[in-house]
């Protein structure tokens, strides 16, 4: 499971330097594209803003399968007060162009399972499929507004695979 | 409505009497964890394999004390204060080179005070004439009770 959830975070972070290269986070002294794995950092007090969060949250094994199939809940968290010369007044803008650049990220939902604990990663044998987003609805909090996006991903669990 | 132009010139000396006061009540050190000055640019540093080599930031004096149990919720986890004198915070702050000392705040991901980690909930600063004299963090304990390695981090004498 664990090499689908790196695959999955890796190629919505690639995807996201093509789609918007100008959506950035300075994280532990980084620039970095803005998404990140919110088990993989420092725990927040505050999420950070103008950024995609993964949090992963359900999981599921299908055994009735040739290879068992994970089935994984990823929760795209994302949130922001809009920009400072609109005053914050474009924040509907924002998150918008958000709901939009998230989308332009997910598709197309596949990607080969790459195995990132060696270097350089290792091509695996099978790839990892997602659903089409669940928007939630937008959840404005005084002067931000948010949003959860929820993908289900799919993982053949190939041999000696944890 | 106008202005206050009164002249007020600050003197340094609410910050001189917080590092006495810090030191006189038993001043200890407290270590900021952040992370280093040149980050991991690699895949593996984003997805939790390679360590993160947080360093640990000194700042002295400090007072530590744990919250009244009257002030806490039912149900809520025991809760710390750290109050840090002013010049030990820009001290680290000019050394970082950064914009301010929420910007070294934000970026670190815990204190650690007498070998023991601890999560940063809030920050708070006291002001005398536009000058932060004295800094107010609220901690609550960490989950995790590895024990730390670096021998920065032993318990304070």
């Amino acid at each position: 499971m664990q090499n689908a959830k790196d695959t999955f975070y890796i190629t919505l972070r690639n995807r996201l330097t093509q789609v918007n290269p100008a959506r950035t986070i300075l994280l532990r002294s980084v620039t970095r594209p803005g998404i990140l794995v919110e088990e993989a950092e420092s725990p927040m007090a505050l999420p950070v803003l103008d950024a995609f969060t993964l949090r992963w949250t359900g999981l599921a094994i299908l055994p009735q399968l040739p290879l068992p199939l994970a089935q994984m809940t990823c929760e795209i968290y994302y949130s922001t007060a809009g920009t400072q010369p609109n005053s914050g007044l474009d924040r509907g803008r924002a998150l918008e162009e958000m709901d939009a650049e998230l989308q332009q990220m997910l598709s197309p939902q596949c990607a080969p399972k790459l195995n990132y604990t060696t270097t350089p990663p290792g091509a695996m044998l099978t790839s990892i499929f997602w659903s089409e987003p669940e928007f939630q609805p937008a959840v404005p909090l005084r002067d931000q507004i948010s949003r959860t996006a929820l993908v289900t991903v799919w993982s053949w669990q190939e041999a000696g695979e944890r | 409505m106008c202005a206050d132009l009164s002249t007020q010139i600050p003197c340094g000396r609410a910050l001189r009497v917080a590092a006495s006061l810090l030191r006189a009540c038993g001043g200890t050190t407290a270590y900021l964890q952040v992370p280093p000055l040149t980050g991991d640019q690699n895949d593996t540093g984003q997805i939790g394999i390679d360590p993160p080599n947080l360093q640990l930031l000194p700042l002295s004096p400090a007072v530590f004390h744990k919250m009244r149990t009257d002030l806490l919720l039912p149900n809520q986890p025991q809760r710390y204060e750290l109050r840090i004198s002013a010049e030990a915070v820009a001290a680290q702050v000019a050394q970082r080179q950064l914009a301010s000392a929420s910007s070294l705040f934000s970026m670190a991901s815990g204190v650690i005070v007498a070998g023991r980690l601890f999560m940063i909930e809030a920050t708070s600063s006291f002001e005398d004439q536009g000058e932060v004299y004295l800094y107010r963090i609220l901690l609550r304990d960490a989950a995790s009770s590895w024990p730390l390695q670096n021998p920065q981090a032993g318990p304070q004498s």
